[in-house]
């Protein structure tokens, strides 16, 4: 009861780092999501020239540990390049790099669940390609691929715990500097794993709110018209 | 009165891989002209309208649409395709926007025009498809008629100088076929271009100014539609309408 007590006067820094840890994971989600558009519409191009390497750097970024890319952005590119990288540059980058390979996949199955009446239909109407995606496929295809996005941006949120590792003090590294200071004890490591649980959990409902209201827009049927 | 074709198609062949789906098509249309291609199914009269807005790419000849060359992935295909309007047989509306906004959309987006005469222009047409009181229906909640009719407001909306309709009421219950067809007939008689691919011949015959009957991918015969139906000159054309008679 007593430790739990004396862990009160660290809680500000506590709030600080999870705001840290929500803005890295969210700045990664956006940057991945934004690569992944980009990827995505190479994949489904159909010009070799860009859906080959689209294929290559998807597989890649999602078939190499997240702690690697890590360590790739923070100790390889300094050598590499010659540039100095700070563990929030390295660790946004590490996640945005995950985050886009797995938003990849997920948008070009978004895109490709849009029937190719719909392509047709739009096309046939005059609208070039970028106007198709825009008003038309870009629309129908949020459906398929919010969820598994929801999904993406909760692991992301976790994953970017990892930034620890590198020094940068989000929230699971406040949460073992706070332990040690407190001379051990797993009350404080209780707390972060409550508050990593409950913004997660708030992402979910979100998403899942989200996903009602699409429904209904969509006329309460599904989008692409079957009942 | 000969006017210059809005559309001429010059010895066309269209292939899906080594198999030969149209073979060495020629035919004009000069406007106010009112086309149904008619004939047995997979002999390429949906193909034929899908080349000739370049959804489809062409292995051979010539399409020239209002002096524009139609090739299928240039760029100047979408000065063809505002200019040609397409119905197609599963309907095709958007089903993320409302019948109103489905009309409205490639009025705004491909066209320029301001959002409000849009909206006003998918009014009017939507009152002259008898689909007013549905203007905030989503696609899902119509039947079929009545998106097909929707569609066809939606191809009217941005004036193409030629509607193509691709077996408009296939698709669609016995029951509001008629309805459909009504509309078409509406149409029609504003004296509009239109090369319409259908199986539904007594239409054919009151509205359509010439039929032309297809089979494996060739033009078989054509004529006056009353006159190839009473009448059909060539035994596979005969056939073909025996066959439908049943």
């Amino acid at each position: 009861m007593h430790e739990t007590y004396g862990l009160l006067e660290y809680m500000p820094s506590v709030f600080r780092a999870l705001g840290l840890t929500i803005w890295l994971s969210w700045l990664s989600l956006i940057i991945g999501a934004v690569g992944g558009l980009v990827l995505a519409l190479m994949r489904t191009s159909g010009w070799r020239v860009l859906s080959v390497p689209a294929l290559l750097y998807v597989e890649i970024f999602r078939s190499i540990p997240i702690l690697i890319i890590l360590f790739f952005f923070f100790y390889g590119a300094p050598l590499v390049l010659g540039i100095n990288v700070s563990a929030f540059a390295a660790a946004t980058a590490a996640l945005s790099a995950h985050a886009s390979a797995l938003m990849t996949e997920v948008i070009r199955a978004g895109i490709e669940s849009v029937g190719r009446g719909q392509w047709e239909a739009a096309q046939s109407s005059g609208m070039t390609y970028g106007q198709v995606m825009r008003h038309v496929v870009g629309p129908q295809s949020m459906q398929v691929i919010l969820p598994p996005s929801v999904n993406i941006y909760i692991m992301i949120l976790k994953e970017s715990s990892i930034a620890s590792i590198i020094g940068y003090v989000e929230l699971t590294a406040t949460g073992l500097l706070i332990r040690e200071a407190h001379g051990g004890g797993f009350a404080i490591l209780g707390i972060i794993a409550i508050l990593y649980f409950i913004v997660c959990y708030a992402i979910s409902l979100a998403g899942g709110a989200l996903e009602r209201r699409m429904k209904i827009a969509g006329s309460g049927l599904h989008m692409d018209g079957t009942r | 009165m000969t006017q210059a074709p809005v559309l001429k198609i010059d010895t066309l062949t269209k292939k899906f891989g080594s198999r030969t789906i149209i073979d060495g098509i020629s035919m004009d249309v000069t406007p106010g002209e009112i086309v149904c291609l008619v004939g047995p199914s997979g002999t390429g009269k949906s193909t034929l309208l899908r080349c000739v807005n370049g959804l489809e790419d062409i292995q051979g000849g010539r399409i020239v649409f209002e002096d524009e060359p139609v090739r299928a992935h240039s760029k100047k295909i979408i000065d063809v395709r505002k200019r040609v309007g397409m119905i197609f047989q599963q309907f095709n509306l958007y089903p993320h926007l409302t019948a109103r906004q489905n009309i409205v959309l490639a009025q705004v987006v491909v066209h320029g025009v301001d959002r409000r005469s849009a909206t006003e222009r998918a009014d009017e047409l939507l009152a002259r498809v008898r689909l007013a009181h549905r203007a905030d229906a989503y696609p899902a909640r119509l039947s079929g008629g009545e998106q097909q009719r929707v569609a066809i407001a939606r191809a009217l909306a941005t004036n193409p100088h030629m509607l193509m309709f691709d077996e408009p009421t296939s698709a669609l219950d016995p029951e509001t076929v008629g309805e459909v067809l009504a509309v078409m007939r509406e149409i029609a008689e504003e004296r509009r271009t239109m090369l319409v691919v259908t199986h539904e011949m007594r239409f054919a015959a009151e509205v359509g100014t010439r039929m032309v009957f297809m089979d494996q991918g060739k033009i078989v015969e054509e004529g006056v539609p009353r006159e190839l139906l009473a009448q059909p000159r060539t035994e596979r054309a005969q056939r073909f309408l025996q066959s439908i008679r049943h």
